[in-house]
């Protein structure tokens, strides 16, 4: 008996110690933590990785010139995947267990819309860098801002006016049933009707791998452009299929309205030859250098890559990581209002341009800031700015 | 495999570690951080789909692939009922629970006569269909963007969530217990060792196989429910083959079969996904890896080793061979 | 018209890509009473395996795609050996196991070969003009004719050799079969390893054009045991046959009804089936 209730009392010991393990200890640590998310696996994962490149790249900057608060900088990367479930608990695990003084990132809008309400909640600065959809800024959130595009800011600016520019007549939009997707699409239908261009709508699965059904509707269409909002492989395979149904590029341009699935490196592989004269969104074009900022990031980044940067959200990741540093320094201090207080009077040079947020409450434009995009083609595997004019660094093939 | 023993516990002492336990419980939103707060109610959610999962399959020997299904019924009905007509979650959730027992109705009239690897794959095609009309109907379910709701009860708090879910697993776990205790549970035992015996003795299996399988069902809604309005956000995770999984290994960790098993499963395997969360991606890796180990060479799971360490009786391990 | 013969083609493409994949699932079922659930994963290892054949040992697609099947055959032994044997007739313990598996190849899959799609090279590219009436990749005709050829050969197989006698007989009748000698621990060996090869099969024979990532697997499996249930159980032509059937109804149903609902048809076939006629078409196994 003895033997027994010695191994019971062990027992209850283990099981005592794993509750004591759960009460955690924290360490003091000679850091301040921000917290990053964004996916690292699922259809986009390759923006995690972009992702990383431009954390790393921008902590060498920012502890090269003395970190934040005399202390360095550190981040954690939670992966979201760009599920909203795993965003929320993701970014609550940041705050509470890491206790971070910022968050930032995100690149799908369905996670970003999970994560501004976790924000609220716990009062936690977050800067969002490349998730779109309007309604994160548009609910004017008092701790969220955002240092990336807009669906409003890229349908306004840079697709209508690459439309408009270019008199396409009929356009065929394929969009993927997620926020972003359906957000985006709406703007652009409605744009476009207002400008009196004919269009069809088509909505798809983000992860699809067979397209051939849809392709045969679009065709029937008769478009002279299609419009592809799908963020993830799926583009690749809606254009190589667009391709094989004899579509693209041979009655029709393709533009794709997220930008990177271009860029990554298994497009040309995916894709073959039908990625020749494709369209993409993208902020970022080695020959357009709007800001010193942006020729050092170009140079540190052959520096410590050994190639060109390609795909434009590392360096949304850079920017953002540098307009918290500048708020946590110009603030003083890491409590939220006051971070919140310096964050809307930013005025800081980064690659894109300049940075000031909005601050008029009533419309997405609070806490937002729209860097500029420009349109590219892929003409022999060349990256070639073909709008707006002023950027341009060629002309629109089309055929 | 040991399930064909299923174990049940007999002596009233067999209640004094659970009271201890539970008394700990309700000490815990007192001095448990913020974060592992969190984790604990994951930890009761996962407790109580485990528990009923195991009712069916450690115990009727069903092995269901649409429990998540069923939990993901009660979280969107209540989830919807409260978006679209501003039903309280607390009004919410019995719907819910109530949704999921017809669907499990019709669900296991429809293949419990089948039995075995049509049942499995019946309940797989159910939760397939499941997910697909949740994704496709997102105007109404918001698919894979989520559906934001209310949370459960008053404003947000952790405390206020955990102890709702103690009380919902405390019920749950009481139920169960009862049940195996009854004669239901005799005629469960009965089914499950020896299907035609049982017949023959006039016990009506397939009565007892929907019964199980509606129990089993409303269990696993009421689990969805509370859990959607505590996450406030509802999404196809729920109703997802992963969680299927999660739920299943715990089961099998624990212990299929015995009571106790799936508590510990599924608050062991809570805690160490914390831990391990480190590598992220791979969590799911080691407990995929772990939960084979056992399936394989330790059917009895934690409980079965804990109970032989205890009693000194040799650990069962392997299988024989045909049973 | 157009449009309708094309979607046909689709479908009769699809189809019987879907049959060469149920076959390994029917075989596996037929001997051993067992459901493979890494079944899905063991295709998109195949999948892996000729993409990384193909490029890293520079082997052509047609001997990148012979070896990664006969890796996935080796494999299947191993599992079999390994996992299934000792679950010889308790249905639920196999299903269990095999159900863990297939979680633990996904997750092993997103470690080793990371998330993004991997595809060998396609073996030819551009379209075909069909019928004088749309286009159509010729990727996928070229994958046709190589399921149809993979198909015709296990028949052969089935018919003409002593391991197909084999096969049938013990799909027949378990018992009486081991009555006449055979040896059943040697068949369900093999029959797991041929399963698992014809899986393989179908995996390099689509990965060309649909690309594996980590978690096509789940879709795969489930297609595969579908178009088993729907063909019956235990018989083979009704797998062709299955495969065919869900093949066209997916692609027409997606086309004339809701695109977002292909996957369901499967289902919704799958469970009337088990309603009005669980022996399925051509069934012969007893419930």
């Amino acid at each position: 008996m003895k033997k027994t209730t010695w191994r019971k009392a062990t027992v209850l010991a283990a099981g005592a110690a794993m509750l004591l393990g759960m009460a955690g200890l924290a360490l003091a640590e000679d850091t301040i933590k921000v917290g990053v998310v964004g996916p690292r696996t699922g259809s986009a994962a390759a923006t995690g990785t972009a992702f990383d490149e431009g954390i790393a790249l921008a902590l060498e900057r920012i502890n090269a010139k003395g970190g934040v608060l005399g202390k360095k900088l550190e981040v954690v990367f939670e992966d979201t995947a760009g599920d909203p479930q795993k965003a929320a608990s993701g970014l609550e695990k940041l705050i509470t267990k890491d206790k971070v003084v910022m968050a930032m990132g995100e690149s799908h809008s369905s996670a970003a819309l999970a994560e501004i309400d976790v924000a609220d909640r716990y009062k936690l600065p977050l800067i969002i860098a490349e998730a779109w959809h309007d309604d994160i800024t548009k609910k004017n959130i008092k701790y969220v801002f955002r240092a990336g595009p807009s669906n409003s800011g890229v349908v306004d600016d840079a697709i209508l006016g690459f439309i408009k520019a270019n008199g396409f007549k009929r356009v065929a939009i394929v969009a993927e049933n997620t926020d972003w997707g359906l957000g985006i699409k709406d703007l652009a239908e409605a744009g476009l009707k207002a400008a009196g261009v004919a269009t069809e709508v088509f909505i798809t699965e983000r992860q699809s791998q067979d397209h051939y059904t849809e392709l045969n509707k679009i065709k029937n269409f008769k478009p002279d452009l299609v419009l592809a909002f799908v963020y993830g492989f799926g583009v690749h395979y809606l254009i190589a299929q667009s391709n094989e149904v004899g579509l693209v590029p041979q009655t029709a341009l393709l533009l794709e309205g997220a930008g990177p699935p271009s860029l990554w490196p298994d497009f040309w592989k995916n894709v073959g030859d039908a990625g020749n004269l494709e369209l993409f969104v993208s902020s970022m074009h080695k020959d357009v250098m709007l800001t010193p900022v942006a020729k050092e990031f170009q140079d540190a980044y052959v520096k410590k890559f050994g190639k060109e940067p390609t795909d434009y959200k590392s360096r949304s990741m850079f920017n953002t990581l540098l307009i918290a540093a500048d708020a946590i320094n110009r603030g003083g201090s890491t409590d939220p209002d006051k971070l919140v207080e310096a964050l809307e009077k930013t005025d800081l040079t980064v690659c894109s341009g300049q940075v000031k947020f909005g601050t008029e409450k009533g419309s997405y434009r609070y806490h937002q800031w729209q860097p500029p995009m420009l349109i590219i083609q892929w003409q022999d595997k060349k990256q070639v700015v073909v709008y707006p004019k002023e950027a341009a660094t060629g002309q629109l093939q089309k055929k | 495999m040991s399930t064909r023993h299923a174990k049940v516990p007999s002596a009233r002492q067999e209640l004094l570690p659970w009271l201890a336990v539970l008394a700990l419980f309700l000490t815990l939103p007192a001095w448990l951080g913020e974060y592992w707060l969190g984790s604990a109610i994951v930890g009761l959610f996962y407790v109580m789909m485990a528990a009923s999962w195991n009712l069916l399959a450690g115990f009727t020997g069903q092995v269901s692939f649409a429990h998540a299904a069923f939990a993901g019924v009660g979280a969107y009905t209540s989830g919807i009922l409260a978006v679209k007509l501003g039903l309280h979650p607390l009004l919410g959730v019995p719907v819910g629970v109530a949704a999921a027992a017809l669907l499990s109705l019709g669900l296991g009239a429809l293949c419990i006569r089948m039995g075995g690897i049509y049942l499995s794959l019946t309940t797989l095609a159910f939760s397939e269909i499941l997910r697909l009309v949740i994704n496709n109907e997102y105007e109404i379910t918001r698919g894979t963007m989520g559906l934001k709701v209310p949370f459960i009860l008053g404003d947000y708090s952790k405390a206020t969530a955990f102890y709702l879910m103690l009380a919902a697993a405390a019920a749950v776990l009481l139920v169960i217990r009862w049940l195996l205790k009854s004669d239901l549970g005799l005629m469960f035992r009965a089914v499950q060792n020896d299907e035609v015996a049982a017949d023959s003795l006039g016990v009506p299996v397939t009565r007892i196989r929907v019964t199980a399988f509606v129990i089993s069902g409303a269990m696993a809604g009421l689990a969805g429910g509370l859990y959607g309005h505590y996450l406030t956000l509802i999404t196809p995770h729920i109703p997802s083959l992963d969680l299927m999984f999660l739920v299943l290994a715990m089961a099998v960790i624990g212990g299929m079969g015995t009571f106790a098993g799936p508590v510990v499963g599924a608050l062991f395997l809570e805690v160490l996904a914390e831990y391990i969360r480190v590598w992220g991606e791979f969590h799911v890796l080691i407990f995929s890896l772990v939960a084979l180990g056992f399936a394989r060479f330790l059917p009895g799971g934690i409980v079965g080793l804990a109970t032989a360490w205890l009693t000194r009786r040799p650990a069962r391990s392997g299988k024989g061979g045909a049973a | 018209m157009n449009d309708l013969l094309m979607y046909l083609t689709n479908g009769v493409v699809i189809g019987i890509i879907y049959a060469l994949s149920a076959l390994g699932v029917s075989l596996i079922v037929g001997i051993m009473n067992v459901v493979n659930f890494a079944h899905g994963e063991l295709y998109i290892l195949a999948g892996y395996f000729s993409a990384i054949f193909a490029s890293a040992l520079g082997l052509g697609p047609i001997p990148a795609m012979v070896v990664a099947v006969a890796a996935i055959f080796v494999l299947g032994l191993l599992m079999e050996w390994t996992l299934i044997r000792p679950t010889y007739g308790d249905d639920m313990y196999s299903l269990i196991i095999t159900f863990i598996l297939s979680i633990i190849l996904q997750n092993a899959y997103l470690f080793i070969f990371g998330p993004y799609p991997q595809k060998p090279p396609n073996w030819t590219s551009g379209a075909s003009n069909l019928f004088g009436l749309f286009f159509y990749g010729n990727q996928r005709l070229a994958c046709l004719g190589v399921a149809v050829g993979v198909i015709a050969g296990f028949f052969l197989l089935l018919h003409k050799t002593w391991f197909g006698r084999v096969v049938r007989a013990v799909s027949m009748d378990r018992e009486v079969a081991s009555m006449l000698g055979v040896n059943p621990v040697r068949v369900n060996l093999l029959a797991f390893g041929l399963g698992c090869a014809l899986a393989g099969a179908a995996g390099v024979i689509l990965t060309p054009i649909f690309p594996v990532t980590p978690t096509v697997g789940v879709g795969v499996s489930l297609t595969a045991f579908v178009v088993v249930v729907l063909g019956g159980m235990g018989s083979f032509s009704g797998c062709v046959v299955g495969g065919l059937i869900l093949g066209l109804v997916e692609n027409l149903g997606s086309a004339y009804l809701d695109s977002g609902y292909k996957h369901m048809f499967g289902f919704v076939i799958l469970i009337l089936v088990l309603f009005f006629r669980p022996a399925g078409l051509f069934g012969q196994k007893q419930l």
